[in-house]
């Protein structure tokens, strides 16, 4: 696992429960909000390691890819403020002190939720289709995050705001005349994480498949997505959590949304 | 000069060697007749419907992301496990085709369709019987499964459909979010256009469970099967925003 090292000592402007003791006299049915930094994001440059992603081009694989747009991005986020959290910023997703072993796609979930993060992109590469395809989870939403969240659906409680950042980085990409397809997906581990999530997949610019290597063009689609994030975090908000008695019922429910 | 026991049993041996020429004949000839018999009777199981019917197929485009509708004459099986398969066949040798908006790799993908009714049900040992003398099982009861949502009907009759796709298709299909989602969408819309009992889809490859269908698209969970050209109407929105 390799992260900024920042991340846990972040500020946390929207965590009222910790600022303040509750008082004796409050119900103790009302649910404590979610903690939440906005200006932390998450950056998992998917694949790494002896999981090469997809051949894009005789010379190009899609974890390099990944990488090279992850660590763009990094840099534009960090010199607007942000505190980024990176599942990998070598070949292979690690864990420090585990001997080297590879982070699984859940390992991965796990590290962004953590970082309680303002958003949290998916990074994909592919040698199909042009411009830049973006992805929502494909779970019903759900009115708030339950007490115990469970694994498979978690994300249902932040769909709504997944699909606003949807359509903010829509906005900007078509600012920057970048091609977009917008839709959604069912791709691990996007359903399982508690934050606005979305999945990000680079197409090549043009014909020619290499041109998803163009610096120019990977810093247009960088730009914009810095650009989208900076409006974000003021627009971002964590979903309500579910009372007791409502999280039974909706973790009833939601368990049945995926076996 | 040859003697007479020498020429007594040479005649024996050429009326064996005749009279076995002449029963090889006769059971070659009795074989043959079985043979034509049987192929004269025999009907193929799956065979397709004389005439050709007007079905629809859910196209991808990795272009731009859409799944469209598109109809075609095909001549399908009777049965709804055959119908599911051939659907879906026809679906992929569309992506075959030189030019296809969508390549996929030819050849067969699915290995079988399988129907279940919903909702599902499982079974249960019934507390109150006692177990058998001979060590046998207690009697069974059949119980609804648990979750509560999935495993219902829409509709009276409603079915999960479980495809167990052809992994030397699976292993040449191309990897990416878009390609693969795209192909599942496609698949699910073109059941749902034709076959409207189907209400949910499951994926094995080769039998088993798969996480991923090339390394991005989920296998492991429950697919609705919905009307997929609508996703497309959602990235039109998201394009023209």
């Amino acid at each position: 696992m390799t992260l900024t090292g920042r991340a846990q000592t972040a500020t946390q402007p929207s965590l009222p429960a910790r600022q303040s003791t509750p008082a004796p006299s409050s119900p103790p049915s009302v649910p404590a909000p979610i903690p939440f930094n906005r200006r932390v994001i998450v950056l998992d440059p998917a694949h790494g390691g002896i999981d090469s992603g997809s051949q894009i081009s005789d010379t190009t694989l899609e974890k390099d890819v990944t990488l090279a747009l992850a660590f763009r991005l990094r840099s534009l986020l960090t010199a607007r403020g942000f505190t980024v959290v990176m599942t990998r910023d070598a070949d292979s997703a690690a864990e420090p002190d585990a001997a080297g072993s590879a982070l699984t796609l859940d390992d991965r979930a796990g590290v962004a939720n953590h970082a309680h993060a303002a958003a949290c992109l998916l990074l994909h590469a592919t040698g199909s289709g042009n411009g830049v395809h973006l992805y929502s989870s494909e779970l019903d939403a759900a009115e708030g995050q339950p007490t115990i969240v469970p694994w498979l659906t978690a994300q249902a409680a932040w769909v709504p705001q997944s699909q606003l950042l949807e359509k903010q980085f829509a906005k900007a990409f078509t600012r920057s005349g970048v091609t977009l397809v917008a839709s959604s997906a069912s791709v691990r581990p996007l359903d399982s994480l508690t934050c606005p999530a979305l999945v990000i997949e680079l197409a090549p610019a043009g014909d020619k498949e290499d041109s998803i290597n163009d610096t120019d063009y990977q810093q247009r689609v960088a730009l914009s997505i810095a650009g989208a994030l900076l409006f974000w975090q003021n627009q971002v908000q964590p979903p309500a959590r579910l009372s007791t008695a409502s999280s039974a019922a909706a973790n009833q429910t939601t368990a049945g949304e995926q076996p | 000069m040859i003697q007479r026991h020498q020429r007594i049993v040479f005649w024996c041996l050429v009326l064996c060697i005749v009279g076995m020429g002449v029963l090889l004949a006769v059971e070659r000839q009795r074989g043959r007749e079985r043979i034509e018999a049987l192929a004269a009777d025999q009907t193929p199981l799956d065979a397709p419907t004389a005439t050709a019917e007007t079905v629809t197929l859910d196209l991808a485009n990795d272009d731009d992301g859409t799944i469209t509708p598109a109809s075609r004459q095909i001549a399908l099986p009777e049965e709804a496990n055959a119908r599911a398969r051939a659907l879906i066949e026809h679906l992929i040798a569309e992506y075959a085709l030189p030019g296809s908006p969508h390549t996929l790799p030819p050849g067969s993908a699915v290995a079988e369709v399988f129907f279940v009714p919903l909702p599902l049900v499982g079974y249960t040992t019934d507390p109150s019987s006692s177990a058998t003398k001979d060590g046998g099982f207690r009697s069974t009861e059949p119980v609804a499964a648990n979750d509560p949502d999935p495993l219902q009907p829409k509709q009276p009759g409603g079915e999960l459909a479980v495809i167990d796709l052809r992994s030397t298709f699976v292993n040449q299909h191309p990897s990416g979010v878009e390609v693969e989602s795209l192909t599942l969408r496609s698949i699910l819309g073109t059941l749902h256009a034709n076959l409207p009992q189907i209400e949910q889809v499951r994926f094995l490859v080769d039998g088993q469970a798969r996480e991923t269908l090339a390394g991005h698209a989920d296998l492991l969970r429950t697919y609705p099967v919905t009307d997929t050209t609508s996703s497309a109407n959602r990235a039109n929105e998201g394009q023209s925003n």
